[in-house]
């Protein structure tokens, strides 16, 4: 799996004209995903200037924040992106590393999403961490990386709602995650 | 339910991010941002070696 095309969703539906009018389209579109669960603000840093070096987008410090509904789950979100030129589709943001991780309340961890192809670690692809504590042979479980292929946004807000009974906070939340993955 | 608006996005300051960085490496590894910072570029710590670092890993860019 390419490391660079991994997380290359254009966050833009339309070619943005400026750096600027490609990263504002890219916080919208988080934002916007982030409030079907969460009313918790996102911290961006870096501006539009485009550099080899990613940007990021924290949610909430990179804390885990209560989700509403009986699983009691908690949500950790954080992106890192880049800002390139391409000269069909125009000024684009690209993810460059992301942190997704599904807790449980007064618990911890317990999914954690993981591509950081920028790290030391040899792992550079995306991954999924299970944080059970089984031992399979030397290794804990939860410190195996289980491949997992790019993950979006959406798919977490999507399988919280529909697989982990977290309410969500908007109404339109289906149709919201529909037009971001058209 | 009602609809909800968007969520605030707050643009912070290399000083405001260096401070959350600091604030979360000690809160999640009992370390400070710089010291994490420094044993991070060293390669002494890497995202594999226990759930927070990649937690505080990712506040990196925001120090600036």
């Amino acid at each position: 799996m390419s490391r660079t095309l991994c997380g290359s969703r254009c966050c833009s539906p339309l070619p943005a004209r400026t750096p600027a009018e490609a990263v504002q389209a890219y916080r919208a579109r988080i934002s916007r995903v982030l409030s079907c669960l969460t009313t918790a603000h996102v911290d961006v840093g870096g501006g539009y200037a485009p550099s080899d070096a990613p940007h990021a987008l924290i949610m909430a410090g990179n804390d885990a924040v209560a989700l509403r509904g009986a699983s009691r789950l908690t949500l950790a979100v954080s992106e890192h992106y880049t800002i390139t030129e391409d000269s069909d589709a125009g000024w684009q943001v690209h993810r460059a590393a992301y942190f997704y991780a599904i807790g449980l309340h007064d618990t911890g961890e317990l999914l954690a999403y993981h591509w950081h192809p920028r790290g030391k670690s040899p792992v550079v692809d995306p991954h999924l961490h299970v944080r059970a504590n089984i031992q399979l042979g030397e290794r804990w479980l939860g410190k195996v990386h289980l491949p997992t292929g790019p993950i979006e946004l959406e798919d977490i807000v999507s399988l919280a709602v529909n697989e982990l009974a977290v309410e969500p906070l908007r109404e339109d939340w289906k149709l919201l995650l529909h037009e971001n993955r058209a | 339910m009602a609809t909800r608006t968007d969520n605030e996005i707050r643009e912070l300051t290399p000083e405001q991010g260096q401070q959350l960085l600091d604030d979360k490496a000690r809160q999640y590894l009992g370390i400070s941002g710089e010291e994490f910072r420094i044993r991070w570029e060293a390669g002494e710590i890497d995202a594999d070696d226990e759930p927070d670092v990649m937690r505080v890993a990712m506040l990196l860019p925001l120090a600036g």
